[in-house]
């Protein structure tokens, strides 16, 4: 399989003030096509800051980082707009959505600038929301706000999918829900999945899981035998 | 799909848009119907000058033949001389006590080519043949005329009957002043009507001559080259008075209506666009910092910088777009009443309103403008942050004491509510200081408009109980021997006191500066007509040299000690030089001041009057007019409580503005107070609401936001007063005119109203905002993540 995701090196600090913030050392990765991986670590473990590196949110301090041998890690703003818009779609942990669009509409909003997007309808189904495609966030509990941001991220047709604690504000069965979504674009469309979590339990339906501690990968662990997201337990 | 959120977003704050829309709505009125109605006015003043040949020049002599009027035409330059008879006369209403009069303005029936041609109204033009007359349409309709109603008048002695065969409205009288002296046209006491000349010389048994030119310019030559030629030829018959076009009463008066118009374009509108584009600033910078989170996610789809910005200056557009379409719509609907107002005003023809898409598009622009440039600034900021950082909430501002508290008598004195709120002022600089700048904007407009009616109410009764205290004024057609007269109206039964006055129209002369004037002559004991310092102390008329009004000191750019030059028809045309002994303020009117006896032998003389202030019984008034209000010598007998009421109509006139004026700042200080507030309370909403769960009341909670905005108000109103003093120092300068020169004095009343007008406003800013924190909802504001 295609290398998707080259990481060499990556450091990123911040400067709060007087101190000076470590968030990643020299963080070294591969990722392959169609992979689906879970990155574990405990809260401040630099997780969310690799992710956002990864997406395209975030600048690295030192270090480099190719999609499918393209550098990001050195292009301009501009260049990193534009494969937030085509290659990457986003999960958060509190949904973000927009509060005043309704559910087909916060769909709606990523796919008007996406290069080949999927039917908002057919993917609203697919998460299950299609009787409730026409109510606002307010209306709506914590998972179906998920599947509506789940959804958001899937119909933009992306080739990386990056979840930053997707079911960090849910309850179990919600949670497997949503797990069960991404399993499904993962396999439906071959695409590549990146979970974050602190909940080691997901990590038995990974391809690769990635252990994070103090800004480092600490290890990457092969599950050879992936389970599904129902069998999932925490 | 941005659209939409856009739309919720405005629909969801609608009270603080609308409050925005109003401000730039109200602003771009007031530019849009002054600007209008200037338009309009210029319009028809520019075209009725054109097609009704408005003269150049005008010439008062005692009595020119003729055939010297053929010679004078030959002068170089002269284009058109026309001699004319012009005579007041009083007008025998039935039913009407008062003195009514007409000034009858000689015309050639039939002539198409002359000056100052009467556009006809109504009815027809009179032949010549029969005693025939056109009245200007204000008097035609203050008095309830009718065409062919008949106007018995007393000319040269007798009555002569003259029938009203139209009305006609000339270009000379746009604004139909009596003497220079007066302030407001009174269209019931005072008109104007075109006689035949024909008749005029029967009537008035003339002969041929005239005691009145006028006269245009050939292309290429000035006034004054025209002047210095044909006023040695004039001197001989008696020249009174020569002035150029620009110096004509109405002339005068219509171009200083338009000059202040033209200040009130530039300057106000200015100001209140400047209140909503901070208002706007606020409100954008507020929602985008609010929306953070929302910003970040759009990023992390892929939306550009610029498609991010574009949506937020869409907000400050729209509500740009909707001032602008409020203020125009608004503004064009009100030029039109205003318009009518002004033909009460000045005799325009053909001056009305029309919808002006050019002002409606003009208004959108510049709203959008404003708009634009505070979207921008208020958007630009957070669209340097990556969008991994704008997903987290935002660093809080700087900690750390801010200089007050180190005041330890006012910290200690404070709450803890009073500690937050000051904390919070600090940590906001930018916001505070253009709240402070919103508020202080609205205190000063209150301040000025207060000022404006204060100021009003002390001129009139400086002018009628300090300085002028005669009952009645006696004006004579022609300058009387003085003590002649004073003896003889001294003679009258129930008169106390008799005081001659001597007014001599006159050319003030000093370095290059010019200035036309009346120097008044008074009596050295005068008690009815007092010179008054601006300590209320008493001058008496100089013998030797002349008191200025502040004004004409300033015009001349004269102080005490200079010398000025004189130049009046009394001392036919050889100008003499006379020392400037003192300044004094005079709030109506512009004059120069000298003791009555002094004046006439400057002007080589005998000892004269124009007319005589009397001080006499209530009761003895109506004889005295019955007696002298005929008499061919007298012009007229003015009573001080019909000067008064034409004084105080004046005045309503520019009442019902101020109090409009008023209301607008009130709205713009409600409307930056309750933004800011609203801006504040969805800053805040966590604190707040964490310490309703710690168990403060919602009283208690508001008092954090009301601590600071009355903190920044009170600096406002500090701030307020010097704005306010430049304000009325500007405008003020913007309408002195030669009818009144509005003073600055201190006064409390205007302040003390800024005050309660800006504690109503915070008051029912807050009352608002109140509503709101009650229905804070703990639990959910707590439970969001912002």
């Amino acid at each position: 399989m295609d290398v998707i995701l080259l990481g060499e090196k990556l450091s990123k600090w911040y400067q709060m003030g007087e101190v000076r913030v470590n968030a990643l050392r020299n963080v070294s990765f591969e990722v392959l096509q169609g992979e689906f991986i879970v990155v574990l670590g405990p809260s401040g473990s630099g997780k969310s800051t690799m992710l956002n590196i990864i997406g395209g949110m975030d600048s690295v301090s030192e270090g480099e980082l190719y999609y499918r041998g393209q550098p990001l890690h050195s292009v301009a703003e501009k260049a990193l707009t534009l494969y937030r818009r085509n290659t990457v779609g986003f999960i958060f942990q509190f949904y973000n959505l927009m509060p005043n669009l309704t559910a087909y509409e916060n769909v709606a909003l990523a796919v008007e600038i996406a290069d080949s997007p999927l039917p908002i309808e057919e993917v609203l189904e697919d998460v299950g929301l299609g009787e409730r495609a026409e109510h606002f966030p307010s209306q709506m509990s914590g998972g179906e706000q998920q599947r509506v941001a789940v959804a958001r991220a899937i119909a933009k047709n992306p080739e990386i999918l990056l979840c930053d604690e997707p079911t960090g504000a849910l309850d179990f069965e919600t949670g497997v829900q949503v797990l069960r979504l991404l399993k499904k674009f993962n396999q439906k469309y071959k695409k590549t999945v990146m979970v974050i979590t602190h909940n080691a339990g997901i990590a038995e339906m990974a391809d690769r899981v990635f252990v994070m501690k103090d800004g480092k990968l600490a290890q990457i662990r092969r599950i050879e035998n992936p389970v599904s997201p129902d069998e999932v337990s925490w | 799909m941005l659209w939409r959120k856009l739309l919720r977003d405005l629909k969801d704050n609608k009270a603080a848009y609308i409050a925005c829309v109003v401000v730039i709505g109200i602003g771009l009125m007031v530019f849009t119907f002054s600007a209008i109605v200037l338009e309009n006015l210029q319009a028809a003043k520019d075209d009725f000058y054109r097609d009704y040949n408005f003269a150049d020049g005008f010439i008062r002599v005692r009595g020119i033949p003729d055939a010297e009027i053929n010679r004078i035409k030959q002068i170089e330059g002269v284009a058109y001389l026309e001699g004319r008879l012009v005579k007041d006369v009083r007008v025998l209403l039935p039913g009407k006590d008062e003195s009514i009069f007409l000034r009858l303005v000689s015309t050639v029936p039939g002539e198409r080519e002359g000056l100052n041609r009467v556009q006809m109204l109504k009815g027809e033009e009179p032949d010549g043949r029969s005693r025939d007359l056109v009245v200007a349409p204000d008097f035609f309709a203050a008095n309830e005329l009718n065409l062919g109603d008949i106007l018995p008048v007393i000319a040269a002695g007798h009555i002569y009957d003259l029938r009203i065969s139209g009305v006609g409205q000339s270009p000379e009288f746009v604004y139909a002043l009596r003497t220079a002296q007066d302030i407001y046209p009174n269209p019931e006491t005072f008109g104007i009507a075109h006689v035949p000349l024909s008749v005029m010389r029967s009537i008035f048994q003339e002969g041929e001559s005239y005691n009145d030119l006028v006269f245009s310019l050939n292309p290429g030559y000035s006034y004054e080259d025209v002047e210095a030629r044909m006023k040695p030829r004039l001197e001989r018959y008696g020249l009174e008075s020569m002035y150029p076009k620009k110096d004509q009463v109405s002339e005068v008066i219509l171009n200083q209506e338009l000059d202040q118009m033209r200040g009130m374009v530039t300057t106000l509108p200015v100001l209140f666009l400047f209140v909503a584009a901070v208002i706007l600033y606020i409100l954008i910078k507020r929602m985008v910092e609010q929306q953070r989170g929302q910003i970040g996610t759009l990023k992390a789809f892929g939306y550009t910088n610029r498609e991010i910005l574009v949506h937020y200056i869409s907000y400050a557009v729209i509500i740009g777009i909707a001032g602008g379409i409020l203020g125009g719509l608004s503004g064009i609907w009100i030029s039109f009443p205003l318009t009518e107002l002004y033909k009460e005003f000045f005799s325009l023809p053909g001056l009305e309103s029309h919808f002006s898409l050019k002002y409606m598009l003009a208004d959108i622009l510049m709203a959008t403008s404003f708009s634009l440039v505070a979207g921008y600034f208020a958007g630009t900021d957070i669209l340097k942050l990556q969008p991994a950082e704008a997903m987290r909430p935002p660093t809080p501002p700087e900690g750390g004491k801010t200089w007050l508290e180190q005041q330890q008598l006012y910290w200690n004195c404070l709450n803890i509510q009073g500690k937050m709120a000051t904390r919070n002022i600090f940590r906001n600089k930018a916001r505070a200081f253009f709240t402070m700048l919103g508020i202080t904007f609205a205190f000063a407009m209150i301040a000025t408009t207060w000022y404006f009616q204060a100021i009003t109410e002390v001129m009139i009764t400086d002018q009628f109980v300090k300085v002028q205290t005669h009952s009645a004024k006696v004006v004579f057609s022609s300058p009387q021997a003085k003590d002649a007269v004073v003896r003889e109206i001294g003679r009258f039964p129930g008169v106390n006191r008799v005081e001659p006055v001597l007014e001599v129209p006159a050319l003030l002369r000093h370095n290059w500066h010019e200035k036309g004037s009346v120097i008044m002559g008074l009596s050295q004991d005068s008690q009815m007509y007092n010179i008054l310092t601006d300590s209320g102390e008493k001058l008496h008329p100089p013998s030797n040299g002349v008191l200025l009004s502040s004004r004409l000191a300033e015009l001349l750019e004269v102080k005490q000690g200079d010398f000025i030059e004189i130049d009046s028809f009394y001392n036919g045309g050889k100008a003499v030089n006379v020392e400037v002994v003192d300044v004094v303020p005079q709030y109506l009117g512009v004059n120069a001041f000298m003791e009555i006896d002094a004046l006439s032998a400057l002007l080589k003389q005998s000892k004269m009057a124009t007319s005589v202030l009397v001080d006499l019984e209530q009761d003895s008034l109506s004889a005295l007019k019955d007696k002298y209000q005929d008499s061919e010598r007298i012009a007229v007998v003015e009573d001080r409580g019909a000067m008064l009421a034409t004084f105080n109509e004046l005045m309503e006139s520019y009442g019902y503005m101020i109090y409009v004026l008023a209301i607008f700042a009130l709205i713009t200080g409600f409307a930056v107070v309750y933004n800011s507030s609203i801006v504040s309370l969805s800053e805040r909403q966590r604190e707040l609401a964490s310490l309703r769960v710690l168990g403060m009341s919602p009283g208690e909670v508001l008092q954090i936001l009301t601590f600071e905005q009355w903190f920044i108000s009170i600096f406002a109103m500090i701030t307020g007063i010097p704005l306010t003093i430049l304000l009325i120092k500007g405008m003020a300068d913007s309408m002195n005119n030669d009818m009144f020169s509005i003073p600055f004095i201190v006064e409390f009343f205007p302040f003390i109203m800024a005050i309660l007008g800006t504690a109503f406003f915070v008051v029912i800013a807050q009352w608002t905002i109140n509503k709101k924190i009650h229905k804070l909802s703990m639990v959910e504001v707590l439970k969001e993540r912002d």
